[in-house]
């Protein structure tokens, strides 16, 4: 579903990505872990093109974004890029001004151009299936960091993305939610949905990805299944991270 | 040493005749005369050649007249539509300015003997071969100073007029085509126009009317001193030989002055330019000077918010050199008195062809000016909304253009509407800086209204009542749409709650 080669990032002369090279299996959740500074949001934002990558390439379905292209081509392929890739930001990002309903078709109506009446039926699915229909017609600041993060993910479902990025979505949430946004997510998974879940807490991913990425320093430190990165961590550093999480 | 002493019993002398005439006034009386020098020609007006003094028929008659009254004549430089106030304040004793006898201003001062026959003279452009006289400009736009004989003959005979407040200015919007006609009292024609190339004048001179002194009411020594003075002049031929001297002799001051001095009452009757104030027909213009000040600040507004977007996106996020052409823009509109700017669009784009109409200029200029300050609020209001904002609408597949105008500009416009309304009540009363090009707007209209009336108070009072019937209501609607829009979303979250 999305494949990473050799991906660099670099910020003047602070490499930040040091050569990425992962892929992930259509229908199944990545979970990427790693202490902070270890790259991680950088990495999720090169994957839906918020920044330009230094090296390597990015493929998603059919398309390829990399280095060395025209800054005109680049631009396409990001544009392109960003219809498969959906993203969750930590910190949601709802339009403030457009109702739980209008965020969610905004994009659908005005970018898919997708009648208004359809996305609206279409979002209220998308509501209903995140538990938030009660409060369709509601305005974002009206509503808790829960619900939030329930309608930003149905916001960006609702672009029908060949891959979902979350970005530390444990973050504003008390431990009973996490347990409801777990089902929640693996249900997704059940359903078809591919991906990619960045969190430092250990303890959700191990219960709703597939497989675990642990990256330290810029580059990938362990990719494997979610067990065996969880139970015997080849790398010591994996290893001693988990130890300190527990 | 022989020569050193001549030097100096000179300097005495001069020294002498100098301060005699001082002390000499000051044992005597004054007399001191009020008048608008400004563009005052020939009447009374800076001396061109030496921009220190005043010359004008008017003065060396005054000088005449104070030399028939045992007084020293004292100038007292003034303002036109304010001369009637400034003289029952006592800035003055007497006004001498080519003032007309009228009805509204015989409730306010009292007037001496006339000293001239004026006649008006219509004046066109060269090219112009529709207008023969008055009665052609019905459906014209006729100029002439305002609070005039001529500006009543013209309200009287319901011919759109505009006023101006000096000659120079009607002449020069004649050429400039903004007006089709000038009447202007013939001394002041003969003075401005006649010899301008680019106008002709439209018939005879017509509607012969007088000049007198005015003077307060009450100071009927004063009057009486006049009186006598004005007639020794006439009879002695004093008068006659300065009006020779400035060309304004002519058949109507013949008769006139053979009637003074053969004590006949004049063969011709020399009409008297009435207009009592009507406070209908004052209502009337206020309401219609309001209607402008409305049209200038609400075509401003419109400039303003719409060019403001632009200069904002330019300033805030466009490449350097349009960064830097935007911020010279708004430092200039901001950095210079839109007096000066409305006064360099009006006078001063004609000179490279560009002649637009007074309102027209207001509302152009008001409109440039504020777009500086509207462009300010809205890059602040810019730079408030998160950058997380555009990510998210971004990753969502939106161009930057739909980004910017769907999800960016709606919480912007939030935010800077309320110094938005706070401009534009600020505009709006800023309107009045067009009463500068003479707009009959409704600060113009005050004045004029006021002067030609003495009402300053209750006019005041009423002016300030349409300047408020228009804010208020402009501030309540702003309001209310800030309301809505910043508790919209618990409003309806509430009304969500209740049907839940």
């Amino acid at each position: 579903m999305i494949q990473v080669t050799n991906l660099r990032k670099r910020f003047g002369d602070n490499e930040v990505l040091k050569g990425i090279n992962f892929e992930v299996a259509p229908q199944t959740i990545l979970g990427i872990i790693g202490a902070s500074g270890s790259g991680k949001t950088t990495l999720l934002r090169c994957l839906n093109g918020l920044e330009t990558i230094s090296d390597g390439s990015v493929k998603c379905s059919d398309v390829q974004l990399e280095s060395g292209l025209s800054t005109a081509e680049y631009k396409r392929r990001v544009r392109a890029l960003r219809l498969k890739v959906g993203t969750v930001f930590q910190h949601f990002y709802l339009f403030p001004h457009l109702s739980v309903v209008g965020n969610i078709i905004e994009a659908p109506v005005h970018v898919l151009k997708t009648a208004k009446k359809s996305a609206e039926t279409e979002a209220f699915e998308l509501l209903e299936s995140v538990g938030m229909k009660h409060a369709a017609r509601r305005y974002p600041e009206s509503l808790s960091g829960g619900e939030q993060q329930r309608v930003a993910i149905a916001r960006a479902l609702a672009m029908h993305p060949a891959l979902l990025l979350l970005d530390e979505p444990t973050s504003a949430l008390d431990p009973r939610r996490i347990a409801s946004l777990r089902g929640l997510l693996r249900g997704f998974a059940e359903k078809g949905h591919t991906m990619i879940i960045i969190s430092h807490s250990i303890g959700f991913l191990g219960g709703v990805s597939d497989s675990l990425l642990y990256m330290e320093g810029g580059l990938v430190v362990e990719h494997g299944p979610t067990d065996q990165v969880l139970n015997s961590p080849k790398d010591p550093r994996v290893k001693e991270f988990i130890a300190q999480a527990e | 040493m022989h020569k050193s002493t001549r030097a100096f019993s000179a300097l005495c002398c001069l020294l002498a005749l100098l301060t005699f005439p001082t002390f000499y006034a000051s044992a005597q009386q004054t007399l001191r005369w009020g008048a608008d020098p400004s563009g005052g020609a020939p009447y009374v007006y800076t001396d061109p050649s030496n921009p220190d003094q005043y010359i004008g028929y008017e003065k060396e008659m005054v000088e005449a007249l104070a030399a028939a009254m045992g007084r020293q004549a004292e100038f007292v430089p003034s303002d036109w539509e304010t001369l009637v106030s400034a003289l029952q304040r006592k800035s003055f004793d007497v006004i001498v300015n080519g003032l007309e006898p009228t009805g509204d201003r015989a409730q306010q001062i009292a007037f001496s003997n006339p000293y001239y026959v004026f006649q008006l003279q219509l004046t066109v452009r060269r090219d112009d071969d529709r207008i023969h006289s008055i009665d052609d400009c019905k459906k014209r736009v006729v100029g002439t100073l305002g609070n005039t004989a001529a500006s009543r003959l013209l309200q009287q005979q319901n011919i759109p007029f505009r006023s101006y407040q000096d000659p120079v200015g009607a002449y020069r919007d004649l050429e400039l085509k903004r007006i089709d006609a000038v009447v202007m009292d013939v001394p002041a024609e003969a003075f401005y126009a006649r010899d301008n190339q680019k106008l002709k004048q439209a018939g005879p001179p017509f509607s012969r009317g007088t000049y007198v002194i005015g003077l307060r009411k009450g100071d009927d020594a004063m009057k009486v001193e006049v009186d006598k003075a004005i007639e020794r002049i006439i009879v002695d031929g004093t008068l006659e030989k300065i009006l020779r001297k400035w060309k304004l002799w002519n058949d109507a001051q013949v008769e006139f002055q053979t009637s003074v001095k053969t004590k006949t009452p004049p063969a011709v009757a020399f009409e008297m330019t009435n207009s009592s104030f009507n406070w209908g027909g004052a209502f009337w213009r206020l309401t219609q000077a309001a209607l402008v000040t409305v049209l200038i600040a609400l075509g401003s507004m419109i400039i303003a918010v719409v060019l403001g977007l632009p200069l904002a996106v330019g300033q805030w996020n466009g490449p350097r050199w349009l960064r830097i052409l935007c911020t010279i823009y708004v430092e200039f509109f901001r950095g210079t008195p839109v007096l000066v700017q409305l006064l360099f669009l009006y006078f001063g784009l004609p000179v490279i062809g560009i002649a637009m109409p007074g309102w027209l200029t207001a509302l152009v200029g008001l409109g440039l000016n504020y777009a500086a300050y509207e462009s300010q609020v809205y890059r602040a209001a810019l730079d408030a909304i998160p950058k997380g904002q555009w990510e998210a609408s971004y990753s969502l597949g939106m161009s930057p253009l739909l980004a910017f105008r769907r999800i960016i500009l709606p919480q912007a416009f939030r935010i800077a509407l309320p110094p938005m309304t706070n401009d534009f009540v600020s505009l709006f009363k800023d309107t009045s800086v067009a009463f500068a090009i003479s707009v009959w707007e409704l600060a113009t209209a005050y004045r004029e209204l006021a002067n030609a009336s003495g009402q300053f108070l209750l006019l005041g009072l009423t002016v300030s009542l349409f300047y408020l019937a228009m804010s208020l209501p402009m501030a309540q609607v702003a309001r209310l749409l800030e309301q809505r829009l910043s508790s919209r979303g618990i409003e309806r979250s509430d009304e969500a709650e209740v049907a839940a």
